[in-house]
Parts: structure tokens; C-alpha cells; sequence
């Protein structure tokens, strides 16, 4: 008897904390949520109450700030700003990572340190890029001035970041100048992926480039392009270090971005709600676009 | 008149020379299978065919006009690759479509056409599914479908069985023969497999080393090779090689037995050679000698039956030889027995050249 229960004391010991392995990990979930979830809801709750940093006000405005948003032209103009940059940007690094891909899909001698130059602009941080670009834009001191000098044969004394038909080309042009490498190096990956052999039998098909691509490189790329193209979109509908670097948003708001605005509201402004009441705009806006961009690319499959 | 014609092609990739200088001329209509070890060469040489290796030097050929440095869609050819290469995201009417539709057939023709080539090859009720949901018989016969749509001047097929199993390959290598009869159009094909090279081509190009080894009907090159790779290549079981010495009358073997050769003169006695054997060739003592044969006692070795057929395997001269036998000639090792060899087929190899004499 003794014996019989020595046997299966262990056995049945264990079950009943069957759930203990939740209790394990509870700590480190607990954890993770308030470091993710916990400023979420906070400044959801801050976004409905009055909070300036000029006042000891806090009580509850509820839609007050929300309905502000709508007023606010700034707000609006700098949304526009936004999504200007995207419209413009993307498709230019989209093109022009797809274009260095298809020249670097060849066998060339150099091949991997050519690659690992252009991804440079990548590594460097988006402040540090900004702030040298506005160095190389100086129009007294800056060599890009002094190089159009060269072409143009008088002195060139354009204002890059200044004037205001100036400064959205030069925004545009460092934005794409860090950040074609990264689509560059995605595309790469993808383009190595198509099977040869595929290409080559639509080769001796007869068909061209464009078909070529449509019928057979695009569908296989696809999925990983769509990523890229989600990815940068985020990221330039969130565009700030640059812009900041460059311009601070100026000439006056005229190259104000929804962060950008955001910021200044927050910390120049002190407007606490407020800005938090914008934050949550981003968030809805960008949410119902990648909704819609992930159903309308068929990522979810 | 000729629809390809090659003439001292060379290929090097790098400091690697895959094709040595090779001269070839297809006749029109013409089945030529380009067949030969891993590593000879066949499939850079069918790759240059078509324009997706560029040539390193010499001249291309096709339907008479020089093609050397064309691209491959200006070459007028149409070729199956060995993993297929189906447009995956087309389905199969689209993908035996997309050569038509690139040279902007129209679509009636196109549909005519499609419709044509998917009865010859019976895909007919698989138009509308995908690469991915075929098997892989129907892949390949998606593949040819999309290669015969086209009125090309040459046909190419890249090991284009050598994916599939046994049974597969056997039924397919039947359609591709069957096809070529009812197509009439020159093909080239490339294969690894000295049985589909025998039983489909017209001409076979066995290659090594990037050099033309010999070429020929199947018969031509298995009855009578010109050097000892090209016997040894082809048939099945290979053909056994036994070192011997020429004598007057026949060959002694290095144990010392003599083996008389009817019809052959001006052997140099003396002389160091291979004797060539096929194992088709040897037989059970049957109850008298035929003219040309020599009776041998032999010690069974190995037996591995397939059936119709035993392949023995047993010493001789010292050496280890594979006869094929009938199915109960023999039993178990270490059997006594005694063997006929027919020695009016066997060949003599020069062990300095390694050509037969």
C-alpha cells in the first residue's frame, strides 16, 4: 500500500498546477504591459482632461480638445504637409531602390562593398543626417551652393532651407537620399528570390521587360515590396528629425508636419491635453490605414 | 537543309572552359539528343543554343541566319527547363498563353492555339488551375504545352524528365517521342540518361568534357563505339572491360585463358588491350557452340534478378564481368557454370588511346 503510494504521488502532485506556467510568466507580461499599454491609456485619460504645463488644472474637459482639432487650421495644414512628403517621397524610393536593385542583381566586380556603401545613409541616425545636410544646404558656406556655382558660372545663393519653393525639394531630397538604400537592400533580397529560370523561359517567350515584370517579378515580390512600401509609409507620415534639423518646420509653418506640430505643441507650447489629443489623431489616422492597406495588398493571406 | 548549325563554339566561365569547341549541324526535323556525364557540357551547350549563356566564341546558327550574338527572343526558339519554370501566378492556360500573347498574336489564334496544344498533350480540363495545385506530370506537360504552342525553328529540352519518378518518366518519354512524329519539328534534347538518350533520339551528340565524343544513330554509337567511354556510356548493365594481350588468334586473359576472335586480322601480338564485353552477350552454355562464341567455366559471384532477366556477376581473367542471363539460368552464388561468349560482338580497346581497334 506504502509502496502503491510512493508510485503515483508524484504523478497526481502535478496536475492540479496544471496552470502554474501562467503564474511563471506572469511577472514579465505584467511588465510588458506597463511599459506598452500603460502610456497608451494614460494620455488617452490626459487627452480628455485640461492639462497645460502654465496651470494646476486638471479636470476633465472630455471632448473639448477633440473638438479643437477640427478648428485648429495648423493642424490641418500640417496633416496636408505630411501627407505631401509621403506622396512625393515614397514613390521616389520606391522607384529608385527598385531601379539600384535591378542594376546590383547583376554579377559585378565590387558588387558587396558597392552595397555596403549605399546602405551608409541607412545606418546614420536621422538627426545627425539632418543636421549635416544643413550644413551641406548652407547658403553662405555650404558646398551644394558652391558646386550649382560651378555649373551656373555666377554665384548661386539659393536659400535652401529657407525659401519657401526651396525647402520642400531639399526635405524630399535628404529624406530620399537615407532611406532609398533601405528599399534598395529589400528589393535586392526579393529580386535575388525569383527564380531564374522563370525569367529566363519568359526571355525566350518573347516578352520584355515590363511584362516580364508585371506577369512574373511583381507577384513574387510582392509581399515583401508591400511591406517595404508600409514600413516607409509609416515612417514618413511620421517624419520629424529631418524636417527638424533642416527647418524646425519654417519658413514660418510652412514645412510643419503632424509631428513636428505635435512636438511644438507639447513642449513649446505646453499644451499637454491638446498634444495628446493629436497624438490620438495619428494613431486613429494610421490605423485605418494600414487597415485598409494591409486588406487592399493582401498581406493578411 | 540544316535548322541549327554550330560551328568551333567555345564557352569558358571565368578560367573554367565548359565547351571545347564544338561543331554540330542539326538537319530539319531532326530528334538530337545531347547526352553525357554530369559536368560534359550538354547543358551550357543548349544554354548557348538558346542565347542565355553567351557564347565565349564560334558561331550560331539557326534556321540560316546567324544568331551568335541575338538575344534569345530573337532567336526563334522555344525550350522546356527541368524544373519546368511555370509562371506561378498565371494559371496554365496563361502560362501556354504568355508566349503568344508577348508576340502579340491575337486572341482568337491565341485561344485556337492553346486549345490545340492543351488536347495534344491532355491538360485540356486543367486550363484553369494554378502550377502550384499540378502534379508534377502536369507540370511538365504544361511545360511542353508552352514550348509546341509556339512556331519555333527549334525545339529545346533541358533534362526536362529528370524530375519526375520512374513511372512518370517512362510514360512521359513516350509522349515527348510521340509528339516529335506528329510535330515534325527539329528538337534537341538534353538528358543525362543514356536510356532516354537510346530510345528517343535520332542522332544522338554524346558529349565529354565539353568535346563532342562521337555521334551517330543510337545503334550506330552502341554497336559500334569509337573509344571506351562511348562503350562503356551506353547500355545497361555497362559493359564489362577485361585487360588482355593480343595473340595470334584471339586475346589471353591474365589468368592465362585464351579466347579466340573469328574474322579479325592484322592484330599486332603482343599487344596490351581492353576486351570489351557487353553482358547481352554473354549466355548460358546452350548444347552446342555457335560459330564465334567461346565456352568458359565460370564461378558465380552475385545474382541480382529484375525478373525477365538475371544479371550474373563472376570472375573472369581476374576480372569482375556482369552477364545478363535468363531468369533461371542461375540461382545462388557459388554456382559452377559454364558461359558462352559471343566474341563476333566483342570490341578491343587500345589501352594506350583508349580507342577501339
Amino acid at each position: 500500500m506504502r509502496a502503491y503510494h510512493e508510485q503515483t504521488m508524484p504523478a497526481t502532485a502535478v496536475h492540479p498546477d496544471r496552470n502554474f506556467k501562467y503564474w511563471l510568466l506572469a511577472p514579465a507580461i505584467f511588465l510588458l504591459l506597463l511599459i506598452g499599454l500603460f502610456p497608451l491609456i494614460y494620455s488617452l485619460v490626459v487627452s480628455f482632461m485640461r492639462i497645460d504645463m502654465m496651470d494646476t488644472d486638471t479636470s476633465f474637459a472630455w471632448f473639448y480638445n477633440y473638438k479643437n482639432l477640427f478648428k485648429d487650421g495648423r493642424l490641418w495644414w500640417s496633416l496636408a504637409h505630411t501627407l505631401l512628403i509621403t506622396a512625393i517621397a515614397l514613390p521616389l524610393e520606391l522607384l529608385l531602390g527598385l531601379a539600384m536593385a535591378y542594376l546590383f542583381l547583376e554579377k559585378m566586380p565590387g558588387r558587396q562593398i558597392f552595397i555596403s556603401l549605399l546602405v551608409l545613409p541607412t545606418i546614420i541616425s536621422p538627426i545627425v543626417a539632418g543636421a549635416t545636410w544643413r550644413l551641406l544646404f548652407d547658403n553662405k558656406y555650404g558646398p551644394i551652393n558652391q558646386i550649382l556655382s560651378w555649373f551656373a558660372g555666377e554665384r548661386v545663393n539659393a536659400l535652401w532651407t529657407i525659401n519657401p519653393t526651396l525647402v520642400y525639394p531639399a526635405i524630399i531630397f535628404c529624406e530620399i537620399w537615407q532611406w532609398t538604400p533601405f528599399m534598395f537592400l529589400i528589393l535586392l533580397a526579393a529580386l535575388s528570390n525569383v527564380d531564374k529560370s522563370q525569367t529566363e523561359a519568359a526571355e525566350i517567350d518573347g516578352a520584355r521587360f515590363l511584362r516580364t515584370f508585371r506577369y512574373i517579378v511583381l507577384p513574387a515580390i510582392w509581399p515583401v515590396m508591400a511591406i517595404a512600401i508600409l514600413i516607409r509609409g509609416l515612417d514618413l507620415f511620421r517624419i520629424f528629425d529631418i524636417i527638424w534639423a533642416l527647418t524646425q518646420g519654417g519658413p514660418g509653418t510652412k514645412t510643419e508636419t503632424i509631428s513636428i506640430y505635435a512636438y511644438t505643441q507639447g513642449f513649446k507650447q505646453f499644451e499637454t491635453s491638446y498634444t495628446a489629443a493629436i497624438a490620438f489623431l495619428v494613431v486613429f489616422i494610421l490605423t485605418v490605414i494600414c487597415t485598409w492597406a494591409i486588406r487592399r495588398m493582401g498581406l493578411a493571406k | 537543309m540544316s535548322d541549327l548549325k554550330i560551328t568551333n563554339l567555345h564557352k569558358h566561365y571565368g578560367a573554367f572552359h565548359a565547351v571545347k569547341g564544338i561543331d554540330l549541324d542539326v538537319p530539319s526535323g531532326e530528334f538530337t539528343v545531347l547526352v553525357g556525364p554530369s559536368g560534359c557540357g550538354k547543358s551550357t551547350l543548349l544554354r548557348t543554343i538558346a542565347g542565355l549563356e553567351e557564347t565565349s566564341s564560334g558561331s550560331i546558327e539557326i534556321g540560316g541566319k546567324d544568331v551568335t550574338w541575338a538575344r534569345p527572343r530573337d532567336r526563334d526558339i522555344a525550350m522546356v527547363f527541368q524544373n519546368y519554370a511555370l509562371y506561378p501566378y498565371l494559371n496554365v492556360k496563361d502560362n501556354i498563353a504568355f508566349g503568344l500573347r508577348a508576340r502579340k498574336f491575337a486572341e482568337a489564334e491565341v485561344e485556337k492555339r492553346v486549345a490545340r496544344a492543351a488536347e495534344m498533350l491532355g491538360i485540356g480540363h486543367l486550363l484553369t488551375r494554378f502550377p502550384r495545385e499540378l502534379s508534377g506530370g502536369q507540370r511538365q506537360r504544361v511545360a511542353i504545352g508552352r514550348a509546341i504552342v509556339r512556331d519555333a525553328i527549334l525545339y529545346l529540352f533541358d533534362e526536362p524528365l529528370s524530375n519526375l519518378d520512374a513511372q512518370l518518366r517512362d510514360d512521359m518519354r513516350v509522349e515527348i517521342k510521340r509528339l516529335h512524329k506528329e510535330l515534325k519539328r527539329t528538337m534537341i534534347y538534353v538528358t543525362h540518361d543514356q536510356i532516354e538518350a537510346m530510345t528517343l533520339a535520332d542522332r544522338i551528340v554524346l558529349l565529354r568534357d565539353g568535346l563532342i565524343e562521337q555521334q551517330g544513330t543510337p545503334l550506330d554509337l552502341f554497336e559500334r563505339p569509337k573509344t571506351r567511354f562511348v562503350a562503356g556510356f551506353l547500355g545497361s548493365p555497362k559493359m564489362n572491360f577485361v585487360p588482355a594481350t593480343l595473340t595470334a588468334a584471339g586475346v589471353k586473359l591474365a589468368d592465362g585463358t585464351a579466347l579466340e576472335l573469328p574474322g579479325r586480322s592484322g592484330l599486332k601480338a603482343g599487344q596490351a588491350v581492353m576486351l570489351g564485353l557487353r553482358p547481352q552477350h554473354i549466355a548460358m552454355a546452350g548444347t552446342h557452340l555457335a560459330k564465334g562464341h567461346v565456352r568458359v567455366p565460370v564461378v558465380i559471384e552475385l545474382v541480382q534478378p529484375t525478373g525477365s532477366r538475371v544479371q550474373a556477376t563472376m570472375p573472369l581473367g581476374g576480372t569482375s564481368i556482369i552477364a545478363e542471363l535468363g531468369a533461371h539460368d542461375v540461382s545462388r552464388p557459388g554456382e559452377k557454370a559454364e558461359i558462352d561468349i559471343d566474341m563476333t560482338r566483342a570490341v578491343l580497346i587500345d589501352t594506350t588511346s583508349d580507342k577501339i581497334i
